[in-house]
């Protein structure tokens, strides 16, 4: 279903590409390479299941990655961003007591994962097409893939063992709002500020006992970046 | 335009790959339901205290500051690990259990390299959640028992493994093998096989198994340490000694008791709980409860234990009589004035006074055992004898030998036969290496006359040493002179502050010092 929905995003997406028009001599197409400066806002419920004292949670680093984008124009003022952020390794930390009986949690690293997570975002620029300095919002669907997901020995020790991480994709809005800046006709640069929602259920099993934890992780980036329009 | 977004994802594809790494994997669960297999290796660790943190949280709590007074300043960590593990029920059915295995920890001599194993079995538990496993779970029934075993064995360097049993925490079984010697036994059997698989693979690898094998355990787990050594010994494996204590070992002649009226407290507890496992076991009980058990209590009996709530909660509820095992007004016998005598509420003479207390707990109305269950059980009991009880009923409970504490060789009830199967007499076996016997005189729970019976049974063995007995109510003496001072002190401290209610506190109160007693009698095996 998960990837129906992107699936029918990109299509609708590049539908509309087709009849865009941008202003200049550069053509309508855009790539766009950057940093991505992500923090999370991690919410998250106390991880719950046998075995688990109440009060445990966790905290996710904030991380840095590249950006890059392809932006189509549709017109004076509308365009269509897909972008991506080279899959991170976010660290995921222990929060509350700071030692399970002898273990240390609080504080300790005891997993990372890596996301795979495009977005789609429709956004609307502000200003005439000759402007060198437009600003720029955007809404979209965001699709965000876990992978590599690791316990670390420090996570294994607090869980009790070996530990198998579930992290589900998650599938959400996101909006952005940016500023482009006109170097010449095919080179601009970029700053924008990003929010998705990214919901998942982490679920641990250790030898079979199984935890839980609801993750609200709302990252919220900014991007510097450059493009080249053709 | 197609060429490039064909090259866009090329170029995402390989970046995704690029960042790909392996999920890290669980445990291994085992496709092999064969007896003794562990499901999920490694194991899972519940807990890891190290010696001080385990002596910080001991003093934290008045009852702490008493085993650590009694059971010594923690030398190791503790590491507690949660086992689930096949094994099989009275129908020869494969069964999911779940066990403790505690592993001493830190880098003091006691507490790393070749350790003893200890094999514990719990007493009688109530609730279905049992789980001695769950040692931070303050609301978890086998909490005490778990700390206790934890800072008697495992804190001084023992390697504990104790089963949850069938019938508890995640088996599926739907009742427990009460009493059943062989269950038990393959249930401690297999629990320890499990163990021994997942001590190669713990947190802690350089502590390991040393080969020396000690089997204890306290009230029913008293019980099924002793069928587990039997068993054992049986099978050709070694036990290095064994300390089973206070413990229903001499079960034909307990229930004799218990039917001529000198009622035990816990008997409307663990009446059922036999019933039910036997029936199971052996299907020679009557099917209808309604036979067995009062019209008061008889509906959904069969699968009332263990339960969901605390027994509390079931007195509570009026599930069960909190005392009254049979009718105040009691029933006569066919048999005439002898067993009318047995069937009355015992009086003094020729019981004490505080004998009288106590047995007359067992009578009232509502009761549980039907009156006419009551009158066939003691007319096979006086009918065909268990030469112990009636040597004890003739006053002989302090000269007991070996030539007057046989079973009875035939019966007429279902129950009396199924108690005699597993009666600890029964199967002309006596252990092959040293065994203590713990217990204490006055137990209203599990009667003392049980080690007194084994021990007479037993005497030859007994007088050469091999089985030796420790009432922690006898005048202190000998190496554990300390432990009976200080049973009797803290029993004494219980009276003064309770009264004649303390009696109802002395079962519990004995088992601390008997696990200490094992542990001092185990260390001075070679």
């Amino acid at each position: 279903m998960q990837k129906k929905l992107v699936t029918l995003a990109v299509s609708a997406a590049f539908a509309l590409a087709a009849s865009g028009a941008r202003a200049g001599n550069a053509g309508p197409n855009d790539f766009r390479l950057g940093m991505y400066f992500v923090h999370f806002a991690t919410e998250a419920s106390d991880i719950s299941g046998p075995f688990t004292p109440s009060g445990l949670g966790i905290h996710v680093d904030n991380i840095e990655t590249l950006y890059f984008a392809y932006v189509r124009t549709l017109s004076t003022h509308f365009q269509v961003e897909l972008a991506f952020g080279y899959p991170p390794l976010t660290k995921t930390e222990g929060r509350g007591p700071a030692m399970l009986g002898s273990v240390p949690y609080s504080g300790q690293r005891i997993s990372t994962v890596r996301w795979f997570s495009p977005s789609m975002l429709l956004e609307y620029e502000f200003g005439d097409a000759n402007s060198r300095l437009r600003p720029y919002v955007g809404v979209g669907v965001n699709y965000t893939r876990f992978f590599a997901r690791q316990s670390t020995a420090a996570g294994n020790a607090a869980s009790g063992g070996p530990t198998s991480i579930s992290l589900p994709a998650s599938v959400g809005p996101v909006a952005t709002a940016g500023l482009s800046y006109e170097i010449n006709d095919r080179v601009h640069v970029y700053a924008s500020y990003s929010i998705a929602q990214v919901n998942s259920k982490l679920t641990a099993d250790t030898a079979g006992i199984l935890r839980t934890s609801e993750v609200h992780f709302w990252p919220n980036a900014l991007v510097i970046s450059a493009g080249y329009s053709f | 335009m197609l060429r490039k977004i064909g090259v866009l994802w090329a170029v995402l594809a390989a970046l995704g790959l690029a960042g790909c790494g392996h999920d890290t994997p669980t445990a291994t669960v085992a496709s092999s339901n064969a007896r003794g297999t562990l499901v999920a290796n490694p194991a899972f660790r519940v807990a890891s205290v190290n010696a001080t943190a385990l002596t910080a949280q001991l003093n934290a709590q008045p009852v702490g500051q008493q085993l650590l007074q009694l059971a010594g300043t923690p030398a190791c960590g503790v590491d507690v690990y949660y086992l689930k593990y096949w094994t099989v029920a009275p129908d020869n059915s494969a069964q999911l259990a779940s066990a403790a295995l505690m592993v001493p920890t830190g880098s003091a001599a006691p507490c790393t390299g070749p350790r003893p194993i200890v094999l514990y079995a719990h007493g009688t538990a109530s609730t279905s959640s049992y789980n001695i496993a769950d040692i931070t779970n303050t609301s978890n029934e086998a909490n005490s028992e778990s700390l206790i075993i934890a800072t008697v064995f495992a804190a001084q360097g023992d390697i504990v493994v104790a089963p949850n049993y069938l019938g508890y925490d995640i088996s599926t079984l739907g009742y427990h093998p009460y009493l059943d010697a062989s269950a038990n036994a393959a249930d401690m059997m297999d629990a320890l096989t499990a163990a021994r698989t997942a001590l190669l693979s713990t947190f802690t690898p350089t502590t390991s198994d040393s080969s020396q094998l000690y089997v204890t355990g306290y009230s029913e787990g008293g019980y099924v340490a002793m069928a587990t050594v039997k068993a054992m010994q049986a099978a050709g494996e070694t036990v290095t000694a064994s300390a089973p204590s206070s413990g229903p070992y001499a079960l034909e002649a307990f229930g004799d008791a218990i039917f001529f009226g000198q009622v035990n407290l816990g008997s409307t507890e663990f009446a059922p709980l036999v019933r039910t496992s036997y029936q199971h076991a052996y299907g020679n009980l009557h099917t209808q409860s309604s036979n067995v058990f009062s019209a008061t209590y008889a509906s959904g009996i069969d699968t009332l234990l263990p339960n969901v709530v605390p027994i509390g909660t079931l007195f509570q509820q009026g599930k069960l009589p909190q005392t009254a095992l049979f009718d105040s007004t009691v029933p006569t016998s066919p048999l005439g004035a002898s067993a009318d005598a047995l069937l009355a509420v015992p009086t003094s003479p020729p019981y004490t006074a505080s004998q009288v207390a106590l047995f007359s707990l067992g009578f009232g109305n509502p009761y549980l055992i039907q009156n006419g269950y009551r009158v066939d059980y003691a007319d096979d009991a006086l009918l065909n004898p268990d030469q112990a009880e009636m040597t004890i009923l003739n006053g002989g409970l302090a000269a007991l030998n070996s030539s007057d504490v046989a079973l009875a060789t035939s019966w007429t009830t279902g129950l009396r036969t199924d108690l005699a199967l597993n009666d600890m007499r029964a199967g002309g076996w006596f252990p092959k290496e040293p065994m203590l016997l713990c217990g204490g005189d006055q137990d209203p729970t599990v009667f003392y006359q049980n080690t007194l019976i084994m021990d007479a049974w037993w005497s030859p063995y007994v007088q050469g040493g091999l089985v030796s007995n420790l009432d922690l109510n006898a005048t202190p003496s000998g190496p554990f002179a300390p432990l009976q001072a200080g049973f009797q002190q803290t029993y004494a401290g219980l009276v003064s502050s309770q009264g004649a209610a303390a009696i109802a506190s002395y079962h519990t109160t004995e088992a601390p010092f008997c696990m200490v007693a094992a542990r001092g009698f185990f260390a001075q095996v070679p």
